[in-house]
């Protein structure tokens, strides 16, 4: 093992390999206070890449209803107790704005697990069995009733769901690449998309077994296993459509409510996945303490309980939480940018507009002015420009169904 | 793999000794991240040797277990003993404990048989919970004499120590059965129901479809041979240098057969004594060879380093035939 920094637990922590990161990292943030379970971003990859013989179990992108949904069924579960030592606590007092943004995670990694109860391989793991493959979307709406948590409790409702949407995380360490022995799994240096080589793959599942979010999945036709590829031929520009740009996903591309942003994890403080996630901290890695650091963010929902949403998405719910409920003047322009192009958007510009609206939200005063903002692609030019306001068409009364 | 092996062959007699040393050392005192050293017992194959005999024999028509049973009559067993592989990870395995070997030859072919106890037969890998029955026969490529003192390691070789492997696998047997040389998803899961039906040799054969297979389908456009219908054969013929570089060979000269009975595996395993592929390793009657075994009980979830292991290489003579 070697020594890596892993910022999302704010400290470092056991992996196989050395420290390698991407020139930019594939990443994406999703906003769950906004999804509706339509499942079309699901259709949208089954339709471009799992329709075929022996992969009718797979859906490398779902959108499972929680706290009882699950694909493979209690995935989370179950892996959460692989690593539960009693003590999976954080230390929050101090905070690194680079190193260890959310606090140090105290408990142990997948890793860490395994070798602490010297399990003589590199992660914890189970390999979900065919059955718990199947009724990918059980749970469904099915909501839990939590009364004593003072946050989760609505005045007109004390019962709560909500939908996650889930895809492979891309993960900077990934658990699937530290447990083939073969080395069939590789992390492109150029985009930190992960993916599994179908001739080196011999089918033996240490990849299924210890991916801590399930996304590597066994093709019994083909005897090997094959996982979410990122849609590597439009993220590369290879799709006509965006001319050489690079593009968003199928599964983000099709995202009916304008749940999903996609772009690169990079240096850049003005590209907006990697405002809201480094430095707005708006956007949170998905059970950071398995310690894979995942690259796909959440928005977390704010009316779920949150002790329930700190174990699924660390300690920086509560902050999360509040600053989406009263965005600042730039939140509101960068979020205005979830689905507006399909191009990948690698910087945006803010044109200050005039205050339209206040009010007050929970005694906090908000402020709403009607900014522009533009979104440029890799080569500089000018994807897309919105505004805060959408505007708002008045048909001509000739017409019989204008009101 | 490849390279690895053909520089080998180009730089093997200045670069032998530097190559050695390295090798042991890594070995010996700086393993690979999840690679335990071995000790100087495993690198000294073991006492007992294994005669391949000289048969005369008529190649039978069928080459199943039955028929060529025979052949064995008179062939000296050798029992091996096994355990769990303890070195690389993920280490695993320790449900077989031993297996016998026998091996004859007729001048043209050679024959391994294997036999082992095994409760559960496991042949076949469609649901993603089920694992194979397998076993392999390791043979070093280009080493005449293995000593405690030329250390060539007993665990899938070395770096430009490399090794042949013979991979029997008891799916690729029951594929063989089925028409089309596959078995199919339905049948594991029977009356599933399916959009496409990608089979080639299925019933509702559909041109489009079936010229579209590669693309739709990774590990069959990648030529991977796990994923291809028809291989025509249940033995894997593969070469390794170390831990994780097993690489299947572009050219396949290993066949076999198996029977299973009352918990008792029985496998053989032929290949022609000599091939064109440099590859492979050579056979020579009158010769000596060594070999390493491993056995994977699919009922154990055992599969890749999760294996039974015998931790030695064991020597072998093959008898002169009868004209030389
Ligand atoms: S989510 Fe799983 S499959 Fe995807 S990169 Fe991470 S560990 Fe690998
Ligand atoms: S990125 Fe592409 S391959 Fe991955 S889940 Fe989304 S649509 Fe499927
Ligand atoms: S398409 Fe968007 S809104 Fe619909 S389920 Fe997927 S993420 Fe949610």
């Amino acid at each position: 093992m070697t020594l890596v920094h892993n910022w999302h637990l704010g400290r470092r922590m056991e992996y196989p390999y050395f420290e390698s990161r991407p020139k930019r990292q594939f990443a994406a943030i999703f906003n769950i206070n906004r999804c509706i379970a339509c499942q079309t971003c699901t259709m949208a990859c089954k339709s471009a890449w799992t329709y075929n013989k022996g992969q009718e179990h797979m859906w490398w992108n779902n959108v499972e209803t929680k706290p009882y949904g699950g694909y493979p069924q209690s995935w989370d579960v179950k892996t959460l107790k692989l690593i539960d030592n009693g003590e999976n606590t954080w230390y929050t007092d101090e905070k690194d704005e680079k190193l260890s943004p959310y606090g140090v995670y105290e408990g142990d990694t997948i890793f860490e697990a395994a070798s602490k109860k010297n399990l003589n391989q590199w992660a914890v793991g189970y390999i979900p069995e065919d059955k718990e493959w199947r009724s990918p979307n059980i749970g469904e709406d099915v909501a839990k009733s939590n009364k004593s948590d003072e946050y989760s409790s609505l005045p007109e409702h004390s019962r709560w769901f909500f939908y996650i949407q889930r895809l492979c995380n891309h993960c900077t360490y990934p658990g699937c690449l530290a447990a083939c022995p073969r080395k069939a799994i590789y992390k492109r240096k150029e985009d930190g998309i992960v993916l599994i080589d179908q001739k080196r793959c011999r089918g033996y599942r240490k990849c299924v077994e210890q991916c801590p979010y399930k996304k590597p999945m066994y093709r019994g036709l083909t005897r090997v296993s094959e996982k979410c590829i990122a849609c590597y031929p439009r993220v590369e520009g290879k799709d006509p459509l965006t001319k050489g740009r690079p593009m968003e996903t199928r599964c983000m591309s099709a995202c009916v409510g304008q749940i999903r942003l996609q772009g690169f994890l990079d240096d850049n403080p003005k590209n907006p996945v990697t405002w809201l996630i480094k430095h707005d901290k708006l956007a949170l890695p998905l059970y950071p303490q398995f310690g894979t650091e995942p690259n796909i963010y959440y928005i977390p929902p704010r009316w779920a309980p949150r002790s329930y949403l700190r174990q699924m998405f660390g300690p920086g719910v509560d902050e999360a939480i509040d600053k989406f409920m009263v965005p600042s003047r730039e939140r509101l322009a960068v979020m205005s940018l979830f689905r507006m192009a399909q191009a990948i958007i690698f910087e945006y510009k803010i044109e200050e507009g005039p205050k339209v609206f206040e009010t007050t939200i929970h005694g906090k005063k908000f402020e709403m002015y009607n900014d522009t903002v533009i979104g440029f692609g890799e080569d500089g030019q000018e994807i897309v420009r919105t505004t805060i306001e959408e505007p708002i068409h008045i048909r001509d009364p000739k017409h019989y169904n204008s009101i | 793999m490849n390279k690895g092996f053909s520089l080998f062959k180009v730089f093997s007699i200045p670069l032998l000794g530097a190559v050695f040393l390295s090798a042991t050392l890594f070995a010996a005192e700086e393993p690979a991240p999840g690679v335990k050293g071995m000790n100087d017992e495993e690198f000294t194959p073991t006492k007992e040797v294994l005669e391949v005999k000289y048969v005369q024999m008529d190649k039978p028509y069928h080459m199943d277990v039955e028929s060529l049973k025979g052949a064995f009559n008179d062939a000296k067993p050798v029992n091996i003993t096994l355990q769990k592989q303890d070195k690389a990870f993920p280490n695993g395995g320790g449900s077989v404990t031993s297996a016998e070997v026998k091996a004859v030859h007729d001048g043209i072919t050679v024959y391994f048989q294997i036999t082992w106890k095994d409760p559960t037969r496991n042949a076949r890998t469609i649901a993603v919970q089920e694992f194979r029955d397998a076993v392999a026969l390791m043979f070093p490529l280009g080493a005449v004499e293995i000593t405690s003192a030329e250390h060539f390691s007993p665990r899938m070789g070395d770096r430009e120590k490399p090794t042949n492997l013979w991979h029997w696998k008891a799916d690729w047997e029951a594929d063989l059965l089925v028409k089309g040389e596959l078995e199919d998803v339905e049948a594991q899961y029977p009356n599933m129901h399916d959009d496409f039906n990608f089979n080639p040799y299925s019933a509702y054969y559909h041109r489009e479809l079936i010229t579209s297979v590669e693309v739709l389908s990774g590990g069959r456009a990648a030529n991977n041979l796990l994923s291809q219908p028809g291989r025509g054969r249940t033995v894997e013929d593969l070469n390794a240098e170390g831990f994780g570089t097993l690489t299947t060979q572009d050219h396949q000269d290993v066949n076999g057969c198996s029977h299973y009975e009352d918990g008792v595996w029985t496998v053989i395993m032929y290949r022609s004594l000599i091939t064109q592929d440099p590859h492979d390793v050579q056979l020579v009657p009158g010769g000596n060879a060594f070999f390493n075994m491993a056995i994977w009980n699919g009922g154990e979830q055992d599969r890749n380093g999760q294996k039974n292991i015998s931790t030695q290489w064991h020597p072998a003579t093959l008898e002169k035939v009868a004209w030389q």
